[in-house]
């Protein structure tokens, strides 16, 4: 009785000694793991790891923990792309490929998975966190220990997804886990529970981030800065907090009351007993509809931020830029019908919707003629985060249109759930939000880390990452039109076969882009004198972010800043207006210190998150109160703040401008 | 605006021609450049029944309306990163020039142009083709097929022939079809054959329907296109579209048989199976398909209805 109620359904039997491929897997990260732990000891770098890293509330090494969580995903979910590349490129006629379906299963519902919830949502966060506070002349986030806490919530769901590798097995019902097959009737077995679980906690962290930013930039912009002078990336921003303040409660709803059928037999969504399946349906796309826009949005502010400072002008058609994105923020709501036209319902629903949906493109289609006409009498310089932005219009244009013809119901009929589908999404979100982040970490790497990266490396991987791009789903299209379903694990007709390869091959070059980015990390890290960002304005920016130096310091902002223009810092610049640097008057800077509760709490809420897929109740119970617990703790804490002296901050600001004259 | 409409409406006929035959060709090329000699024109491109045939028009027609905007956009990025280089030395630099009522206007309205263009069409042909409404322009009273999703096959009931099949559906020509769907014992699927037109979703205890019309005699891959568990790749059948006076012969065939779709053996269905041949029943359980539906429908205990069914069978 005490072994169930602490190990529930957990035996040795979860661990799959069976696959070789797995426990090869298994090898190689215990490997890792353990090299880098032996590292970290040898360096002696424990005491540096927790009180910098682990309890830090500061928003630039959230937003770099917030990075390496999205790297570290995408690795998994690219290699999980591979599998299925080379799977299809094999799998034709009578051969069966390597990858039997509950594994191939598997595979694509954690591709998916990882990939939106635990790389591009991480990644936008990373971003936020590194320059939205800059960019509003703010010395933090509204709520720094909520950020922490935010962030940790995100890394223990990532973790628990991750798990699903090496004890029991992940979800093999997609990545939106439709019921009745994602029902105990169907699926049996924990890996739903991995799927639910991980998302409700990382689900819970990415609510909290979007309320967070939301109070940021309504309260804690600099004085003058009204909201039709921000930054057009903070507008992006608050759109996109928008929406995740909206849609993710009907997220955490959803895959509740999906658990509640799992745990205690209701018949929410089941196929029986009266529950409906296309209620969980119509839920989750009510989530998952505004969840693209919440990705797409920040990276469409990226890509304004980056094309107005490589075209040396300003941005053109401001207001209309950001009545665009809250056209979008508002239609993004109610077009989510068009994910299953052919559910039956009636021509008027699915006409309603589609049109609903073709109407998106009207305020998309204004943002790109915008960006187009703000190159156009511009100075172009084609570093790196610019490339990435000519490849996205032409990129974007191409999965925009596709997107458009699907929103026309009749012809969804057709490509519904065919590869066409699979090339129109990612046509928009390698082109749109994949490109639009990497623009936005090359732009913004020098703030964070105080040197530029490799300009040949970033290049190259560049032309790989285009090039298989292109390679890789150009095919999927003409595959889909031939009538080739997304999900399959092998096909009887061979004539589909080149195609694959061809795809195959795409992944590959991709493969071989992120190969050249980790050279271009490490090559960039080894000349980081070289590449030194002196002046804390590498680019020649127009935002408050390059007024300071790089990498920020830790209070951001020795005075905060006063604006009266957008782009004021371009306009100080032009005319010679800034601040004289012996003028200024220095205090002590007030700032909240380190905390592990964020860590501490989050950890509880992975025990009980894990006791739960596995049906251990006590260690369940102590999770769930042990993370209340030391989140009310944390309320009776009263030294919790402290003062910077203003000594510091004059020796901080004087370094800097020394090294600055010195670079002179 | 309305001239510009008009003028856009004569562009885009000829404009539509003009790409169908563009995008054909290409795909036709990559086909035969790829497949070698046994390749043939497969799913949308080679649609063989009037609903395929209005959604593969619509397709093209589509494409070329979003090609009045993509093609610009493409050029105008490459000319325009191209010409104003810092390297090109362009004097006409206007660094503060960012807005301009005309060019705004102007990029607001033409895509709002063409949209509603878009949803007219849009309104119009999702009404015309329905899938639950006869086909329009087609006599004639439909010949009913009904079928059931299984784990992991297709079972079709010819009610009125008193017939039923596995894994092969076989229509006669020129005649409008009307498909009952429902579901048992797996998962939310869809019912697709990609040459005659509109797929659609079967779900348990629901009834969904479909009207679609073959016009060229032939065989034709039909498929579950909705991710249903381990056997869902070969969730495949043959769809046979024969003159109606075959139909007639093989039916009278199958009526023959001796191999009656008694409950026994509809239980013997439910067990799930991959890749099974096609099978030919006579004498189907009366009311077999509405009463799969009420068992759901009805259903209020704590267990599957199916749940005495046997288990998918690792390898």
């Amino acid at each position: 009785m005490l072994e169930k109620l602490l190990f529930g359904n957990l035996t040795l039997d979860a661990i799959p000694l069976h696959v070789p491929i797995l426990m090869g897997t298994f090898a190689v990260v215990a490997l890792g793991a353990i090299s880098v732990l032996l590292l970290i000891t040898i360096m002696g770098k424990w005491k540096y790891l927790w009180n910098e890293w682990i309890c830090s509330v500061d928003h630039k090494k959230i937003g770099i923990m917030y990075l390496i969580l999205a790297m570290v995903m995408m690795l998994r979910g690219f290699s999980d792309a591979v599998l299925m590349r080379s799977q299809q490129a094999l799998a034709a006629g009578h051969a069966a490929g390597y990858l039997p379906p509950e594994h191939y299963d598997q595979i694509f519902s954690a591709h998916g998975v990882i990939m939106i919830f635990f790389v591009a949502m991480p990644f936008m966060f990373a971003l936020l966190n590194m320059v939205l506070p800059l960019q509003i002349g703010a010395r933090d986030v509204a709520y720094p220990y909520l950020n922490s806490i935010s962030f940790w919530l995100t890394f223990v769901g990532a973790m628990l997804c991750n798990a699903s590798l090496f004890i029991g097995n992940f979800a093999r019902a997609g990545w939106l886990a439709y019921p009745p097959l994602s029902e105990l009737y169907y699926s049996p077995d924990v890996g739903v529970d991995y799927y639910i679980w991980c998302l409700q906690i990382a689900g819970v962290g990415t609510l909290l981030a979007g309320i967070n930013f939301i109070v940021t930039i309504f309260k804690m912009r600099c004085p003058g800065m009204t909201l039709m002078k921000m930054p057009i990336f903070v507008w992006s921003a608050l759109c996109a907090m928008i929406l995740v303040a909206l849609a993710f409660p009907v997220l955490t709803v959803t895959l509740g009351l999906l658990s509640l059928d799992r745990l205690f037999d209701m018949h929410f969504f089941t196929d029986f007993a009266g529950g409906n399946p296309m209620l969980y349906i119509n839920l989750i796309w009510v989530w998952g509809h505004p969840e693209v826009y919440i990705l797409v949005l920040p990276a469409f502010g990226v890509f304004s931020e980056v094309v107005a400072t490589f075209s040396k002008k300003k941005l053109f058609g401001y207001t209309t830029m950001v009545w665009a994105m809250a056209i979008i923020t508002l239609l993004s709501f109610i077009v989510w019908l068009h994910h299953f036209f052919t559910m039956g319902a009636g021509a008027d629903v699915n006409a309603f919707f589609g049109i609903a949906t073709m109407i998106i493109a009207i305020p998309t289609g204004v943002k790109v003629f915008n960006w187009l006409f703000t190159m156009y009498k511009g100075r172009i310089t084609l570093s790196t985060p610019m490339l990435w932005v000519i490849a996205f219009f032409t990129t974007f244009a191409i999965g925009g249109m596709t997107g458009v013809m699907m929103s026309v119901p009749p012809i969804d009929f057709q490509v519904h759930n065919s590869l066409f589908l699979i090339a129109h999404f990612h046509n928009v979100i390698i082109g749109g939000v994949i490109f639009g982040y990497f623009a936005g970490l090359i732009y913004w790497f020098p703030k964070v880390f105080g040197f530029r990266l490799d300009e040949f490396w970033g290049k190259l991987s560049f032309a790989c990452w285009i090039i298989g791009f292109y390679l890789a789903f150009m095919p999927l299209y003409i595959l889909g039109l031939s009538g080739v379903m997304r999900r399959i694990n092998h096909y009887s007709d061979t004539m589909y076969q080149p195609y694959f390869i061809v795809a195959a091959v795409g992944a590959a070059f991709i493969g071989v882009g992120v190969l050249f980015q980790i050279i271009q990390l490490i090559v960039s890290i080894k000349n980081r004198k070289a590449l030194r960002d002196v002046t804390g304005d590498p680019w020649n920016g127009r935002t408050l972010e390059w007024s300071i130096s790089s990498p920020a310091p830790l209070y951001n902002f020795a005075v905060i800043p006063t604006v009266s223009e957008i782009d004021q810092f371009w306009l100080d610049k032009e005319k010679h207006n800034l601040p004289n640097i012996h003028d200024i008057h220095y205090q002590p800077i007030h700032y909240p210190k380190n905390t592990p509760i964020g860590f501490i709490a989050s950890l509880f809420a992975g025990l009980a998150g894990f006791a739960i897929i596995w049906h251990m109740w006590i260690p369940g119970v102590v999770g769930f109160v042990g993370m209340i617990a030391v989140l009310i703790a944390r309320t009776f804490m009263t030294d919790i703040d402290y003062y910077i002296p203003a000594e510091t901050v004059k020796e901080t600001e004087l370094a800097h401008f020394k090294e600055v004259a010195n670079a002179r | 605006m309305t001239l510009m409409m008009k003028q856009e409406l004569i562009n885009k006929s000829s404009f539509t021609c003009f790409c169908n035959h563009l995008f054909k060709l290409g795909v036709f090329l990559s086909l035969l450049t790829l497949g070698g000699c046994n390749s043939h024109l497969v799913g949308m491109f080679a649609p063989k029944g009037l609903i395929a045939h209005q959604e593969h028009k619509l397709f093209f027609d589509t494409l070329a309306l979003m090609m009045i905007v993509v093609i610009p956009v493409i050029i105008m990025s490459i000319t325009f990163v191209y010409h104003y280089q810092v390297s090109h030395r362009i004097r006409d630099y206007k660094p503060n020039w960012s807005h301009s009522y005309f060019l705004e206007s102007l990029w607001w309205s033409i895509p709002c142009v063409i949209i509603l263009i878009l949803a007219i069409m849009t309104w119009k042909k999702t009404h015309e083709l329905d899938p639950y409404h006869k086909i329009i322009g087609i006599q004639g009273k439909p010949m009913l097929v009904q079928a059931i999703a299984l784990p992991w096959k297709w079972l079709f009931i010819y009610p009125e022939e008193g017939i039923a099949t596995v894994n092969y559906l076989e229509i006669p020509v020129g005649v409008q079809v009307e498909y009952w769907i429902t579901t048992d014992n797996v998962p939310m699927s869809a019912f697709f054959v990609p040459q005659l037109g509109s797929q659609i979703y079967t779900m348990a205890g629901m009834r969904t329907r479909l009207h679609l019309i073959a016009d060229e005699v032939g065989t034709y891959d039909g498929m579950n296109t909705q991710f249903n568990g381990d056997g869902f790749s070969d969730m495949h059948f043959e769809t046979h579209v024969v003159e109606p006076a075959e139909m007639q012969r093989w039916v009278s065939e199958v009526k023959k048989s001796s191999n009656y779709l008694t409950d026994d053996a509809y239980k013997e269905l439910l067990n799930p199976t991959v890749g099974d041949k096609p099978k030919y029943f006579s004498k189907p359980v009366p009311e077999l398909f509405n009463n799969v539906i009420m068992l759901y429908m009805n259903s209020s205990g704590a267990v599957h209805p199916r749940s005495n069914q046997l288990k998918f069978e690792k390898e």
